[in-house]
Formats: C-alpha cells, structure tokens, sequence
C-alpha cells in the first residue's frame, strides 16, 4: 500500500495540481517545500491528560483516505457587495488580490507547522479569499463546502483591513451527491485571518460532515491593535475531528473570543482545542465552550491562555463544560493559564458532569417526563454560548441541529 | 374531592443498608383542606413529600401511597372512569404523579438555566395533560403524531403547541402572575437562575397556580422569606385552596406562615412517625412549648 501513497501524494502530483490552476511560481515553490517537508514533520500534538492520550491521529491511513486528484465539492462563496469574497483561485487571477495572498499565505499558519498542514498546503485543491476594505462593515459572508469525494483539502485567508468590521459563516458539510466510501473521507481545512488595525472579525463555523469524515482544521487569527478576531466552532458531524483555534493577540488593546459548542453522539470522537497568545499590552481573551456527548462518543478538550512577558494589563478568562448523556461516553477537558507578567486578571475552569438527578425530579415533579426535560436541559445548557453567536444564520442552524440530535 | 393517603409508610434511603428514615407514616389531605406538618429537624418531614413525589433517593419498604380521585376533580373531564379513581402512586413515574395532580413545592428549587420560566411551564402544563389524558383513557390517538420534527427554534417553544397555545397560556401566566405580585420580567428569565429565595418560592406558588394540583406539598415555602414575601406567598397558598380547590400539606418548622395560612389540621412528626395531630391550636401550643414537650407527651403516654 505505500507505494500507492507514493503515487499519490508526489512532487508530479503536486506539480499536476498546481499547473491544473494556472498557479503562480511562488504557491508552487510552497507547496513543494511543504511536501519535501511531510516526512520530517510530526503528527500536530493532540490533548493529553494524565496517562491518557486522547487522539492517535498517526493511526489513521492516510494512503487510503487521500486521493489528491480526485477533490471535488459544491461550494458558495457570497458576500455583500462591497467585500471582496472570491475562490482561492479566482483571486489569483485577480492583480491586487493576488498580490494580497502572496503577502499573506502562510504567514499565520505556517505550512510547516506540522505534518498534517503541509500535507494541507501541498494538496489544497480550493479555498476562499474573503478582502475587506478599510472602513466597510460587512455581515453576511457565507461559504459553504459540501464535500462530494474521499478527500479534500480547503484554505482560506480573510484579510480585514482598518476599521473595518465583517461577520462571516463558514459551513462544511457532506453532499448528497457525495460519492460512497467504504472506508471513510478525509477534510483537510486551514484558515488564516490578518485583522487589521481596529478592525473586527466574527467567524462562525458548523462542521457537520457526514460520520464517515476524519476532519482536521487549524484556525489562526493575528490580531493587531486594537482589532478583535473572535471564534465560534460548532462540532456536530464528523467521525474524528481534531481541531486548533487560536488567535494571537500581537497588538495592544486587541480582544478575541473563542466561542465552541459540540454535540457528539454514536462512536464520534473530538479532540478540540482552543488557545490564546496574549502578546500586546491590556488585551483580552474570552474561552467558552459547552458540548454534549451522548452514546459512546468521546470529548477532550484543551484550553491554553498564554500570557507573554510583556503583556501588561491582561484580562484572560476560560470556561469550559461537558455534560454527559450516558454512561458509555467519555470526555475530559483540560483548562491551562501560563501566566509571565504578573499584571493580569485570569480565570479558568472546566467540568465534565452528568445530568443534574435533582433537577430532572424537579421537572418531571411539574409534569415534564424524563426525556423531554433532558432534551430541555440539553437545549437550555447551549443557550450561554449560542447567546455569543452574533450571526442569526448560525444560531438557529445550530439550534435546530441539537434539537434534531435529540430525537 | 381528590384524597391523597399515606398509610404505615415505611422508607429507607435507597442505597444499600441505607438509613430507615420513615417508621410508618398515616397521613389523610383531602382537596381543599390546609393541613400543616410539623416536626423537628430528622423527623422525616421532607422524606414524606419526597416519597409522596417519587423521589428515586427514597426507597418505599412498606405501606401505602394512595390517590383517591372523584368525578370533578379536574375541571376538563366530564366523567372519571372507574378504573380511574384510585391511584397507587408507589407505581408511578414523578411526571405521571404530576399528571394526576401531585405537586411538590421544593425546598430548594432547581436552577435551569437556559430554559425560561414561560417555555418551562407551558410545556410542563401541556404534558402534564397529555399524560393525564392517557392514563385516565389510555394511550393516546395522537401521541405518535407528536414525533413529527418541528421547524421554529426549540428556544420559543416547539410549533406543535400542546393543548395550551402560546397566546392562551402567556394570558394565564400573566394573571397568575399578577395575583401574587410577580413582575412579568420573570416570564421570560431563566428558571430560577439568579432568583432570590423570596423569588423563587414565589415561582413555586406561581408554578401550583399554574398546574392547578389536586394535592400540592410545599416543603419549607416559608424558609428565607421577609415579611412582605411571606404574605404574598401565604396569599397565593390561601389562593391554591379557595380558587382551585387544592388540597396544601405544608411542611414547616415554624408558627410564623400559620398565622398567614390558617391550618385546618396539623400533623406532628417525631422520628419517622406522625406522633399528635390536632387543630390550628395545636400549631400555637406547639410553638410555645417546642418539640421536647411533644416528645413528652408521645413517651410519656407510650
């Protein structure tokens, strides 16, 4: 079988891919080094707790989930008219937007950052240029990815300019019209986001693969000064998904939010992680995630809040909370603060727990029968970090998606 | 006239070798009757209401929890069935107690948060009738249309809207809400959540108000209430028993919520047993002589 990894995933095919696009010599030279680099580079690190390694990602066959040429999806990419919302390709046709991805690609998520994101980077086959001109105040950017194949490979970058302020929902799902696997798809996604100079970036995303899917997605934000970058994560689909969304807080009085809320039931297994570099002076972080497990599914969960030396005035705070359906399931959650500058405000804290019994007597004492008050308490414990969704859009999809779990 | 029964109730903790709590409990609270419970701390006051609610920490050893229902009980049903008119409750799910009109007003409410007060209690009252009707007629003809998914968002409530729809019912809330000088805002807040404990024993007098029991057995309501609440809970009580008929077993340490909600009985417990029962008066005594005079009174005589 490995030489048909090697066939595959080889400089010829990269070439091929790259050349199919019409691609500048500088994206190949990328994704040649990120290739080069594949077998060098470790698997990302994934959540460990004591005596417990979560996530065995160097288990699964690649050779087998990966078939580079064969990438295909039903995609939108809509925005308002005064954004910039262009496929990755299209926007290297494009003289500025162009020149904009070259200044910016890979320069938040380095594509060697691990083995996984320079297989990313030497395969990515489609992706989204989201541009937002200074001053403009957008909502309504919305991408969907519907995978169709075995495997596939997405990038996007956003690039907001000063004072500018966007809202963007990303959705990737599996298409009907999906090809059959017997064995399992594989998505791949990389997403950079430069936040300029007071401006603000809302990106929400619902992963709702089919339960075939390993996922892997890396997210970054760089936030300047004064700039917000906040996340929302929604995780219902997949079979496996690890996922990394950070944001580096490199300007002074910059702000993020990390927003996560998953739902897994069956054998699903997530492996999320969300982290904060607090680099400039009087920033502030804010991590809230709540997620359900029900069945045999497992959940682990990482929070980092990274405090530099010369981070003055901090305000950090995390909160994390899974509630678990059933006795078969499995989760844990592992809060860290890494405090270097003693001038900061920092919370954070975590609970894995069960149903409260006292409560559901309470309800079933006013006529509400066990099941019905569970899905009630299921639906009322999102509310806290649907409440944090500022895009209508992504609040009643994900509202309407816990509610369809629960039957 | 619905009659709720505790005959020689015996209860443990439902653990293994866990604690025998009740030695043989007999109770009698008929619809439209206020009867006080009154007892020292340990004497098995609040296990009783929990037995009575099906409480799972409770395990019933020996003896009866019975329901007696009558033609009339509930306002919306026009005859009772035979087979419908006693109740084991022992055999019963907490909802399907609820269903036939078993309410227990807790010590210690639950917090709920995301879910409000409105969405809550609408849809309690609507299962609490859908189960009433099955298990007065059997299964219900319509039950499995209720599996069909709905489209609104499950946070305003699902677009089937039960019996009681979302216009009527805001109309009942509001009035009821009123009566016991609630403000409307706690409609839509989350359960409890961040309720003082003068609001939330509010919210369970508001809740009985609302579910309209047959037999409601408030468990401490009168515990961390000021003055003011006190009378506004003590009317909403009087309210339970005037206007609807309910019969209240009110559990309380002290004289003070009597003097607001006149007993017509009171019921004396001292280690797991119903030791001296007796009038209004009997509260008073009770009051100025304490339990060691009770404790007296029942070994002495012993």
């Amino acid at each position: 079988m490995s030489t048909q990894l090697h066939q595959d995933i080889s400089e010829e095919t990269v070439r091929q891919l790259a050349d199919e696009h019409d691609e500048p010599e500088w994206l190949l030279q990328t994704r040649l080094d990120a290739l080069d680099a594949l077998e060098d580079l470790d698997y990302p690190s994934v959540i460990e707790t004591p005596g417990r390694k979560w996530t065995n990602l160097e288990d699964l066959d690649f050779e087998a989930l990966v078939d580079p040429l064969t990438q295909t999806e039903q995609k939108d990419q809509v925005g308002p008219e005064d954004v910039e919302v262009a496929s990755f390709h299209e926007a290297l046709q494009d003289d500025d937007l162009a020149e904009l991805v070259e200044e910016h690609f890979g320069s938040i998520v380095d594509p060697q950052q691990n083995r996984l994101t320079a297989l990313s980077t030497a395969l990515f086959t489609t992706g989204t240029v989201v541009y937002v001109p200074a001053g403009v105040d957008a909502e309504d950017v919305k991408i969907r990815t519907s995978m169709t194949s075995r495997s596939l490979f997405n990038y996007t970058l956003v690039v907001t300019e000063s004072n500018s302020s966007v809202t963007i929902l990303e959705r990737q799902d599996t298409s009907d019209d999906a090809e059959a696997v017997d064995d399992g798809r594989y998505y791949s996604g990389v997403v950079e986001v430069d936040a300029g100079e007071n401006s603000y970036v809302q990106y929400g995303s619902l992963q709702d693969f089919d339960e075939d899917t390993y996922n892997y997605t890396v997210k970054r934000g760089d936030a300047t000064t004064y700039s917000t970058v906040d996340w929302i994560e929604g995780n219902l689909g997949s079979r496996l998904t690890k996922t990394s969304v950070s944001t580096e807080l490199n300007g002074d009085s910059s702000e993020t939010k990390i927003v996560g809320a998953f739902f897994g039931h069956d054998g699903q297994h997530f492996d999320l992680d969300s982290k904060v570099w607090h680099r400039g002076e009087h920033t502030t972080a804010d991590l809230v995630t709540r997620g359900v497990i029900d069945d045999d599914a497992r959940s682990v969960y990482e929070g980092v809040q990274d405090v530099g030396e010369d981070a003055w005035d901090t305000s950090s705070y995390q909160r994390e909370n899974t509630l678990m359906l059933s006795d078969e399931s499995e989760a844990d959650a592992s809060p860290k603060l890494i405090i270097n500058n003693h001038d900061t405000e920092a919370s954070h804290s975590a609970t894995v727990g069960q149903v409260d019994e006292e409560t559901l007597f309470y309800m079933e004492n006013r006529g509400v029968p066990e099941q019905l008050a569970t899905d009630m308490l299921v639906e009322g414990f999102f509310v806290p970090v649907l409440e944090e969704v500022e895009v209508e859009e992504l609040r009643e999809d994900l509202q309407t998606r816990i509610h369809e779990r629960l039957q | 006239m619905a009659t709720l029964e505790l005959k020689n109730v015996h209860a443990k903790v439902a653990e293994e070798g866990g604690e025998q709590i009740l030695e043989g409990v007999d109770l009698e609270i008929p619809s439209g009757e206020i009867h006080a419970l009154m007892g020292p701390n340990g004497s098995g006051k609040s296990t009783t209401s929990k037995i009575i609610a099906g409480h799972p920490a409770y395990d019933v050893t020996e003896g009866e929890v019975l329901l007696h229902l009558e033609e009339g009980d509930f306002d919306d049903v026009a005859e009772l069935p035979e087979d419908a008119r006693t109740w084991d409750l022992l055999e019963l799910e907490p909802n399907e107690r609820a269903a036939l009109g078993i309410y227990l007003g807790f010590q210690y409410p639950a917090e709920i948060e995301g879910v409000t007060l409105v969405n809550f209690l609408r849809t309690a009252l609507n299962a609490k009738l859908e189960e009433r009707d099955e298990l007065l007629f059997g299964e219900d003809e319509e039950a499995e249309e209720d599996d069909e998914g709905y489209e609104t968002s499950p946070m305003e409530g699902p677009a089937d809207e039960g019996e009681v729809g979302v216009a009527e019912f805001q109309e009942l809330l509001s009035e009821k809400m009123e009566a016991l000088d609630m403000d409307e805002s706690f409609a839509t807040r989350y359960l409890n959540a961040g309720f003082s404990g003068g609001e939330k024993k509010q919210n369970e007098v508001l809740q009985a108000a609302i579910l309209e029991p047959s037999i409601a057995v408030l468990d401490e309501i009168d515990s961390g209430l000021d003055i003011d609440r006190l009378q506004d809970v003590a009317k909403g009580i009087n309210a339970l028993r005037d206007e609807q008929d309910t019969g209240i077993l009110q559990i309380t340490h002290y004289q003070r919520i009597l003097d607001y909600v006149e007993p017509d009985r009171v019921h004396i417990m001292l280690d797991g047993e119903v030791v001296m029962e007796g009038d209004a008066e009997l509260a008073e005594k009770l009051e100025d002589k304490g339990y060691d005079w009770v404790r007296d009174q029942v070994y002495e005589t012993a």
